[in-house]
């Protein structure tokens, strides 16, 4: 067997029940959700990797996981209280995990064996020293093969003319009592002779249900407190049990763990109370906290059962990786053969082979979707981010999230968490304000921050918004002239002036803090964005906010394009910036300046063969294709245009990164090589050209 | 550690560098090259490069090889002599150069190339300091084939994609 694949699946699997582990305590910090809920989950990820870690023999990891599951599992049996400090705890816990975890990946990372010891430490103290909470059936609720009886008989029982041997000897008909224990609690002080200070102990093997050991005791039940413990047979059945989607009461009614009258109280309490049902019955003692687990998970396993879940497969990038490239050749293939068969003229065959073609779309599309992933992920990750900074802060923060389901491509996403990072550290140290100030400024005290995602024609739209200070244009212009970024004459638009934050070496706090402050990070956040051929903008208004808007395409790896060309240069643009075409008439151009009249309204232009520096001659005709990205348009000047084709996105070498405009190639049906346009950065490019010829 | 000679551009010709290799020896501007058959993948016609605007004079384009988009380079320029002809005998060889651990192929215009030499590692000797009017760094030695020299090329160094991207980056400013 190979070990070393078994080994990366363990990390991975390993990594998303950590993953799932901090979602969890997250949600119950933060009261979205109650311990009950989510115990279950995180336990069952600390257990999971305990046992994974021990096939391997990473000790290290064993021992420490075993701490943590002892922890959990005394919240899960209700001994301790999942609290704010012992989520936080473990949540270091699942930090401290997720190093040694990785580590097992890259040697490079240092493993902090302090920290290690004092996380078990401070684990060791709720194992140790804090008492069992108040669970008086805590010790009895060990499970038996015997019904067991805890009958704690009321004062009046005696007055009221009822005989507990009686009783006793009823429930012997039932079944073989044993262990029957029979003591008295008699007070100190005002004992009277006619007063019941009798307590039963009693163990039953019997096939009678709840119900009828129940109606036993029916003429004491008002005066005396009656717990019957259910035997674990009978909650093993309940494993078994094939149930449909059921109610947990129900569940364990009809298991016969439960009477319908415990059910009733248990949901009085739920109602006063707002507890789960399952505690409710825990807490009248009516059945132990392992049954009601059991139920739960039978509960959560009937639910997975609907339809609706989605049900996931896993399968190896690699395999995908080399499905899409294939898709890749037979997309670029189809296109030789389309125009091949154009040159052919055959209809009958070229209707077919349009069949094919249409096909050929929808396998692609079906292909690149199933790279797709949601980006909810990505957010939740930064959830923890947000709560730790703030925390390290003393800021508060609501967060936001908004559109968390929004799919983008895999490899984006995880390009996108490093710059998200930043951004949102920046946002809560720089961006929101201390909360003194905030209240002085007359705002809320908890600072707001929103992340979003959305479609926006053919691509993603990410943005993250702070309700802080603003950024000042004046402090970016001093600071980014002080450091020597930007020339003191230059004159810059406000949007051009916020871009300058992205410049390397610029910071503008004042202090430089643990977070942020360095003036790394943000450069970072821009090259990382401009690899994914992604655009980010700024948004500012002081005292409002910022917001960082992020647009990236939706795939990497096959677009919609256009073909024209300029010179014997192929170029192709993508299909969803196209706009329109129109014939560029020289009379169309105003006054010798790159400006166009389109309808009246002013569209500034770049002609291609200028700006490429393209040789060859001009056409008689030239054509000019409009482009809209985000809320700019641009004409862009071509000399033929030859129509929509399928481009599979060949990367350049890595030697052109500096080329700017150009985002990478494709082959065309010809064989030739077409170079894909970048359109922002292309008007980026033209604007920075005009910038420099015109300030010499 | 006796066999070692420094050259020019700090610089070292190990000879324990040189195992028994084959050598594709190659024509540029009269002069006979030769480079090691390993980083050779194959070799074609000059045809169909597509140009990459605005890039400097020592990148010819790129080209379609079975789908795969490849930088063609002059290597004429390279050596800062005039850019090649294209004519009837010109080639690319298609050469893979490792690059961040992981083998990168490009493509190299040349006049015209030769045959695949047994050079015995005795028969190299290390590149004059200074004569050969090519950066010295970017010679692994110089071997007497015949009555002619050869001068034998570190392909990592003649195509470093390092040098290239800064190249590049510099025409782009």
């Amino acid at each position: 067997m190979d070990l070393t694949q078994a080994r990366s699946l363990f990390i991975e699997e390993a990594l998303g029940l950590l993953e799932v582990m901090e979602a969890c305590l997250l949600e119950i910090e933060a009261g979205d959700a109650t311990a009950g809920q989510h115990i279950d989950a995180i336990f069952r990820a600390a257990h999971t990797i305990k046992g994974s870690a021990g096939l391997f023999g990473f000790d290290a990891i064993v021992a420490f996981t075993h701490i943590v599951e002892s922890v959990l599992d005394k919240v899960r049996d209700q001994k301790i209280s999942l609290d704010h400090d012992l989520c936080d705890l473990c949540l270091l816990c699942q930090d401290h995990l997720m190093t040694m975890i990785r580590q097992l990946q890259d040697d490079s990372i240092q493993l902090d064996l302090h920290a290690g010891e004092q996380l078990l430490a401070r684990l060791h103290l709720y194992l140790d020293g804090k008492p069992a909470l108040a669970m008086p059936e805590a010790e009895t609720a060990a499970m038996s093969e015997h019904w067991q009886f805890d009958v704690r008989y009321g004062a009046d029982v005696f007055r009221d003319g009822m005989d507990p041997m009686s009783q006793l000897s009823y429930l012997a008909t039932l079944g073989t009592l044993t262990d029957v224990h029979l003591s008295a609690e008699f007070p100190a002080e005002h004992f009277d002779p006619e007063s019941c200070y009798l307590r039963l102990h009693a163990n039953l093997a019997s096939e009678a249900s709840k119900q009828t050991l129940e109606d036993v005791f029916e003429f004491v039940r008002d005066s005396s407190e009656i717990h019957i413990t259910v035997p674990k047979s009978i909650s093993e059945q309940l494993a078994q049990q094939d149930i449909s989607d059921e109610k947990l009461g129900t569940l364990l009614v009809q298991a016969g763990a439960v009477t319908p009258r415990e059910l009733q109280q248990a949901l009085q309490a739920h109602k006063q109370q707002e507890i789960a049902i399952g505690q409710a019955l825990v807490q009248q003692g009516a059945v132990p906290p392992e049954l009601i687990s059991t139920a739960l998970d039978k509960q959560k396993a009937t639910e997975h059962k609907r339809p609706a879940d989605f049900q996931f497969l896993k399968v190896e990038a690699r395999k995908l990786d080399g499905l899409i490239n294939l898709i890749g050749e037979l997309v670029t293939s189809g296109a030789e053969m389309d125009s091949l068969l154009s040159e052919l003229g055959n209809s009958k065959i070229t209707e077919s082979f349009s069949v094919l073609n249409s096909l050929l779309e929808q396998i692609r599309d079906g292909a690149l979707s199933l790279r797709m992933v949601q980006i909810g992920e990505s957010f939740s990750r930064l959830r923890r981010i947000v709560r730790d900074v703030s925390k390290e802060l003393g800021k508060e923060i609501d967060l936001i999230v908004e559109g968390a389901d929004t799919e983008l491509d895999k490899s984006m996403v995880e390009k996108l968490s490093d710059p998200l990072m930043h951004i949102v550290r920046n946002a809560l140290d720089h961006g929101i304000e201390p909360t003194e100030l905030r209240l002085y400024k007359g705002k809320p005290a908890q600072g707001q921050l929103k992340l979003s995602a959305r479609h926006e024609a053919g691509s993603v739209v990410i943005e993250i918004s702070d309700d802080g200070a603003g950024l000042n244009v004046q402090k970016i212009r001093d600071k980014a002239i002080e450091k020597g970024i930007l020339a003191p004459d230059r004159d810059l638009s406000e949007a051009d002036t916020y871009k300058l934050i992205f410049e390397p070496g610029f910071s503008t706090a004042a202090a430089v803090t643990n977070l942020s402050g360095r003036g790394v990070g943000m450069d970072v956040v821009r090259r990382n964005i401009e690899e994914l051929r992604g655009q980010i903008q700024i948004r500012s208004a002081i005292e409002k906010g910022t917001t960082f808007s992020i647009r990236l395409p939706l795939t990497l790896a096959i677009i919609d394009g256009f073909l024209v060309s300029v010179a014997d240069t192929k170029l192709v643009l993508p299909l969803n910036m196209v706009q329109e075409c129109m014939e560029f008439k020289p009379g169309l151009q105003t006054q010798g300046r790159n400006y166009l009249d389109l309808r009246g309204e002013v569209l500034p232009f770049i002609r291609l063969s200028d700006i490429f520096r393209l040789p060859g001659r001009r056409l008689q005709r030239e054509n000019v294709v409009i482009v809209q990205y985000g809320s700019d348009r641009a004409g862009l000047v071509v000399d033929a245009l030859h129509g929509e084709l399928q481009a599979v996105i060949k990367p350049l070498n890595s030697m052109f990164q500096s080329l700017r405009g150009i985002g990478g190639s494709t082959i065309l049906g010809s064989g030739d090589i077409g170079l894909i346009l970048d359109i922002p950065q292309l008007v980026q490019f033209a604007t920075n050209l005009e910038m420099q010829t015109c300030h010499p | 550690m006796s066999s070692i000679t420094p050259s020019a551009g700090a610089e070292f010709f190990n000879k324990a560098e040189l195992t028994h290799q084959h050598y594709l020896t190659f024509i540029l501007r009269d002069e006979y090259f030769g480079i090691s058959i390993s980083a050779v993948k194959e070799i074609i016609e000059y045809d169909n490069v597509t140009a990459i605007p605005l890039m400097p004079d020592f990148v010819k384009g790129v080209l379609n090889l079975r789908g795969e988009v490849v930088p063609v380079i002059d290597l004429s320029i390279r050596f800062n002599k005039p850019a090649t002809e294209i004519q009837r005998r010109t080639c690319i060889i298609i050469l893979e150069i490792p690059f961040e651990e992981q083998l990168v192929t490009l493509g190299a215009v040349v006049d015209s190339v030769c045959e695949v030499l047994e050079i015995q590692p005795e028969s190299i000797e290390s590149a004059p300091t200074f004569g050969a009017r090519i950066r010295a760094q970017f010679i692994l030695g110089v071997a007497n084939v015949g009555e002619r020299f050869v001068i034998l090329l570190r392909g990592e160094r003649v195509l470093s994609l390092d040098e290239m991207a800064t190249l590049i980056e510099k025409v782009m400013e």
